[in-house]
């Protein structure tokens, strides 16, 4: 979005906003799915649109759009868990046995690779997970990794949060995080490098 | 010298600038002489970027369904 196109936004232009929904709505309800379930996901982030319209004249162009939406919407779904008084509590938050990483099988005893990554052909990096057959992999993979990986994924990587707020909305310790989030990226990295691998997944 | 897999559970620190400097110059010795692992940080650094792309557009009923509310319930804050 260019310069004078914000500002249009910002002035209240629907047919602009409409574009910034269709862009962001599908992320923004998997930020929201792992905090306060499948069901209420998209209750959830249409009151955060509604929020993010009536606030778009305050939002500060050195910020990420997504990352201003996603604060909105996190900020909805913890008053939706208020509300319904419940909390956020993901199970397995202090697991960290070694071999649940999901490349463990891919290294030898003596910790050296002994199923090395494979070289993978990207034009750009934007369409590394644009494929098809890969896209639908990639959604199951999503929906059957543990609530609290996926939710540090989508926080850190999809929305753009710093690691330390992440650490306070979801109240885990740093080294808790660091794992849950190399678990979730390096599933991402295992299904893609199948992907480039065999053409399948 | 550090293992494969220890660099590669460090690669996400590093990334973020979060490795102290004696780690950080242990990852780096490692990744002059193992070009698998020169591999897993360099595509990874793709993944990474690639991930917030990672999620379809909204369909125009999901688009719909958000626009049709704002027209009914919202006015931008002066």
């Amino acid at each position: 979005m260019n310069k004078d196109e914000l500002e249009r936004l910002k002035g209240g232009d629907q047919g602009l906003f409409a574009e910034l929904v269709r862009d962001h709505h599908r992320a923004l309800v998997a930020l929201v799915t792992p905090i306060v379930g499948a069901s209420e996901a998209e209750e959830v982030v249409q009151n955060a649109w509604l929020k993010a319209y009536k606030a778009i004249a305050g939002f500060e162009e050195r910020a990420q759009i997504r990352t201003w939406l996603g604060r909105i919407a996190i900020n909805e779904a913890k008053m939706q868990l208020r509300q319904r008084k419940r909390e956020l509590l993901f199970s397995d938050w202090g697991h960290q046995d070694q071999n649940s990483d999901p490349l463990a099988s891919r290294f030898a005893e003596d910790g050296h690779w002994q199923d090395p990554p494979s070289d993978w052909h990207v034009d750009s990096p934007d369409s590394l997970l644009m494929g098809e057959q890969l896209a639908n992999c990639l959604e199951r993979l999503l929906t059957e990794m543990p609530d609290n990986q996926r939710s540090i994924l989508e926080m850190r990587d999809t929305s753009g949060l710093p690691f330390e707020e992440i650490c306070n909305e979801l109240s885990i310790s740093a080294s808790n995080a660091r794992v849950l989030l190399h678990r979730a990226r390096t599933q991402l990295y295992k299904l893609v490098d199948h992907y480039q691998e065999t053409g399948e997944c | 010298m550090l293992s494969c897999r220890e660099v590669v559970i460090d690669t996400d620190q590093l990334l973020d600038g979060e490795l102290n400097w004696r780690r950080r110059l242990s990852v780096k010795l490692h990744l002059l002489i193992c070009h698998n692992c020169r591999r897993y940080v360099r595509q990874l650094k793709k993944l990474i970027v690639a991930i917030p792309y990672m999620h379809r557009r909204a369909t125009d009923e999901e688009v719909s369904r958000v626009m049709t509310r704002i027209h009914s319930q919202g006015k931008p804050d002066s």
